[in-house]
């Protein structure tokens, strides 16, 4: 089984965008902590958790218990995005006579516990706990809290319970995102050590300062440390837990407060305000900015591919890309699925194939049992026929879907009706076959087109940018509507993959504030620039932003 | 004489009989398990039976958590350490929680220890606000049985009807009140003595001085109504109505303080329906203070809470209504 890494990636998308319809309507709510805990959120609604949304009770469903209930926002959005009730009904969220309450409510359907006044949650989870015990019944329980909640003596009390009873159907997540109503926790009631001096982001980085997961591990819980925004991660932590028998376990999530909004994130301000109804198509536009990194391990040395997993997961990639090359489709020969099955241990990050093979649905099945977790195929040797095979084999083992194309290809007709089902759209912008040649500049141009074409189709995947891609035409491909970047030599080739892996993102992210300079200068003229430009608080973002809109002209 | 008996050994047994009948009915305690005799369910249903040690919080919310499984948690420790201490969890774990037209979540707080009568443990362990702070959360029902026959019959009442129920029991053996035979409602006050002068309504230890109260009274040329409020919510308004109507008075007895307790409780339903004087004995918004079991009666002298004090009361009422 994949990780369906696209599928969950959508509706985090979908669910947070939610969040920001939601609390706009409502006028006030609690986008910050909506938003450290989507990743977990999604990952537990969209892969593990098993619900009925026609029977919101059936018995045997998986319990999902939202102990820090004031993101709320964060809950009603999953259990929209899941079916539990029409989408648009977010908008009556904290509204009179709605069922979306400030805080979680049995009032919505899908609520399991009325959460809110902190330091129950738990409690109440090992109550469920142990009476599907008494029933024999194999459902799991799973619990969010939250880092300031920690202050409450009663999680404590929970803790020490959940281990007396052995509970290991219930999982806790700790959502550590270091920030609570006041301050940053570690100066209202430190979990880890207390800060000293104003940078807390020094105490982010040294992990040896974490501690958390020390105090759980005392009470006798199983605990797994993770970065709770990394989808492959919490996904091997759940996979693990599941197998964890005679104790319950915490998945302590390091996580960033207002995820996925620059302004909101590790701003205290943004635990329980409202965004400006003139700022949210930004947030909407940067929400559908989110891009990510996948070095290409054909780049490095190919006698020791291992080596060069590792160093692309140690460089913090979004993505392993791996070309799969028959000397068919392509010149070239690269590895197949045996080696991948090989590489596949080393890490959970996503492995991306991209299989330049003739007749792919002869071997797609290998590369699945292979362990890919999106499978990219050519359109030159699919049609609708056996790209709809390849579909359906993919889908059925949670494997994300893409579609290919060289330089010289344009999209078939027969793709049309994929398009809104597709994952990934790789536009090749190098003749494919090997590694090191430069991007072909009309690719600017067809990629522009492309995404134009696709968003009137519907299209809710990303396109990939693949060929040639380095410092130098990353911005220029993001902004053409890349979204996920294969670098080959431009990362794999360099000495310090992380270092470079950070490069790309900072170009990346700066061609983004430009998008979104612009989205807020066509909104708004100068006085919205400099309003959105405003809310970025927090480090050094406010000036970095003003320089890009002096740059571009707009302040 | 009369016969003494002990209600948490009654509440003990009588949990093992229902548990016997219903698998779902489970028990959870807070190391006070063996002073709530509720020790013997754990020896007969291990597997139902879970002691969550000194976590009072953790206690009530792990109760709402098995009650929103269907399970029929019995919650019990002693009065102190239940509703003063964890009145955020009932309210918002046990009481708020509402689906599909269920008011609450289906937990059974049953203590022991209630009112100044505790005795020697001394005033910080005299939970004398507890009717108080019960009542007022919505959803909640409040019992105070009088005695081991009330124990018994509303334990098994509460076990089978759907709600978050507070139960207060007393620390020592009490007096029997009712017979076998009694049949009890929760929301019906029982008439212990039919009368026609005035009405003395009580609940738990103080009914049984009202009994003497009516007693010396019936002596004195006064007839006395005295009525077994055991249900202080859902009250039985029309009872009470009734009591105003035919006798023109009413006297309240609690071991609890008079403000938002039970006198309160009926002056409410009394000043809505049919305003007649009243007199509400009960502690006067003061602590108690330790009493060894043989100085309880002093300490609840101390307090005004005695039958001569009822029947004092009685006769004062009298003197306004003429």
């Amino acid at each position: 089984m994949g990780l369906n890494y696209y599928h969950i990636l959508k509706r985090i998308r979908e669910a947070r965008k939610l969040v920001i319809r939601g609390i706009t309507a409502a006028g006030s709510g609690h986008p910050g902590g909506s938003f450290s805990m989507a990743e977990i959120m999604g990952c537990v609604f969209f892969k593990f958790l098993r619900y009925d949304p026609k029977n919101p009770l059936w018995e045997d469903r998986d319990r999902l218990v939202l102990s820090k209930g004031h993101a709320s926002p964060g809950l009603f959005s999953n259990l929209a995005v899941a079916g539990y009730f029409d989408k648009s009904e977010i908008e009556t969220l904290r509204k009179f006579e709605s069922r979306l309450q400030g805080h979680p409510d049995f009032k919505c359907p899908g609520v399991e516990f009325c959460g809110g006044s902190l330091g129950i949650g738990l409690s109440f989870s090992i109550g469920m706990a142990l009476a599907a015990r008494v029933d024999g019944k194999t459902h799991r329980i799973y619990t969010i809290i939250g880092d300031g909640e920690s202050d409450e003596g009663q999680v404590w009390e929970a803790a020490m319970t959940a281990s007396k009873y052995k509970l290991d159907n219930l999982t806790a997540f700790l959502d550590r995102n270091f920030i609570q109503q006041d301050d940053y926790t570690e100066r209202v009631m430190p979990l880890d050590e207390e800060l000293i001096g104003d940078d807390i982001s020094e105490m982010w980085k040294n992990a040896a300062r974490w501690k958390t997961g020390d105090k759980w591990r005392s009470f006798g819980w199983n605990v797994l440390e993770i970065d709770g925004h990394r989808i492959e991660q919490i996904i091997k932590a759940i996979r693990s837990v599941q197998q964890t028998k005679g104790t319950p376990s915490i998945i302590v999530s390091r996580t960033i407060k207002g995820k996925g909004v620059e302004h909101m994130e590790d701003n205290p301000k943004w635990h329980g305000v409202a965004p400006n109804p003139k700022i949210v198509p930004i947030i909407d536009l940067e929400l559908d900015c989110q891009f990510l990194i996948a070095p290409s391990i054909i780049a490095g040395d190919m006698t020791n591919l291992e080596n060069e997993v590792k160093r692309a997961a140690q460089g913090r990639a979004d993505f392993i890309h791996l070309d799969v090359m028959d000397g068919l489709f392509v010149p070239n020969k690269t590895f197949d699925h045996n080696k991948i099955k090989e590489l596949r241990p080393i890490t959970p990050v996503p492995f991306d194939s991209h299989l330049m093979i003739t007749d792919p649905v002869k071997h797609v099945r290998d590369y699945v049992e292979a362990g890919s977790d999106i499978i990219t195929v050519h359109a030159e040797v699919c049609d609708e026929s056996s790209f709809g095979e390849i579909h359906d084999i993919l889908r059925t083992n949670e494997v994300s879907v893409g579609l290919a194309i060289n330089p010289d290809t344009e999209l078939p007709q027969w793709a049309d009706k994929f398009i809104s089902e597709l994952d990934q759209l790789i536009l090749m912008s190098v003749i494919p076959g090997k590694s090191g040649q430069k991007y072909i500049e009309s690719s600017h141009e067809k990629t522009q087109r492309i995404t134009k074409f696709l968003a009137e189709k519907n299209f809710s995947g990303f396109i990939e940018a693949d060929g040639g891609i380095d410092l130098s035409n990353i911005e220029s491909c993001f902004l053409d509507g890349a979204r996920v970047f294969v670098g080959g030599s431009a990362i794999i080739g360099q000495k310090d993959v992380r270092a470079t892996v950070s490069e790309f993102r900072k170009k990346i992210l700066h061609a983004r504030r430009k998008l979104l300079i612009q989205k807020a200068h066509s909104l708004g003229g100068t006085e919205l620039v400099n309003k959105w430009i405003d809310l970025h608080e927090v480090g050094k973002k406010k000036s970095e932003l003003i320089q890009i809109a002096k740059e571009a002209g707009f302040v | 004489m009369t016969e003494m008996t002990d209600m948490r050994t009654v509440y003990g047994e009588t949990l093992i009989k229902i548990g016997e009948e219903n698998p779902n009915v489970v028990v959870v305690g807070a190391d006070t398990t063996d002073s709530l005799k509720t020790k013997p369910f754990g020896k007969k249903f291990p597997n139902r039976f879970f002691n969550v040690g000194i976590a009072e919080a953790n206690l009530v919310s792990i109760a709402a958590g098995l009650a929103n499984e269907g399970k029929v948690p019995f919650a019990s420790t002693y009065a102190i350490f239940l509703p003063g201490r964890c009145v955020d969890q009932i309210r918002n774990a046990i009481a708020y929680p509402s689906r599909n037209g269920k008011k609450g979540l289906n937990v059974k707080m049953v203590v022991s220890h209630g009112g100044l009568s505790v005795g020697a443990d001394g005033g910080s362990h005299q939970q004398i606000e507890d009717i108080a702070i019960m009542r007022v959360i919505p959803n909640v029902n409040v019992l105070i049985p009088a005695d081991t026959i009330a124990v018994s019959k509303l334990t098994w009442i509460i076990s089978q009807i759907h709600g978050p129920f507070y139960m207060r029991m007393t620390r020592s053996k009490t007096s029997l009140i009712h017979s076998e035979s009694q049949e009890f409602e929760i929301g019906k006050g029982i008439v212990l003595r039919d009368g026609s002068d005035c009405t003395i309504a009580a609940c738990g230890i103080t009914v049984q001085m009202a009994l003497d109260a009516a007693d010396s009274l019936k002596q004195e040329g006064i007839s006395c109504r005295v009525l077994d409020m055991f249900s202080i919510k859902p009250i039985d308004s029309s009872l009470l109505e009734k009591a105003a109507r035919e006798t023109g008075g009413i006297v309240t007895c609690e071991e609890h303080n008079v403000l938002a307790g039970f006198g309160s409780a009926v002056s409410e339903v009394i000043t809505e329906t049919y305003p007649v004087p009243m007199r509400r004995i009960g502690v006067q918004d003061k602590f108690g203070e330790s009493a060894r079991d043989s100085e309880v009666p002093l300490l609840l002298q101390k307090h005004g809470i005695t039958s001569i004090n009822i029947a004092n009361s009685v006769k004062d009422i009298r003197s306004k209504i003429r």
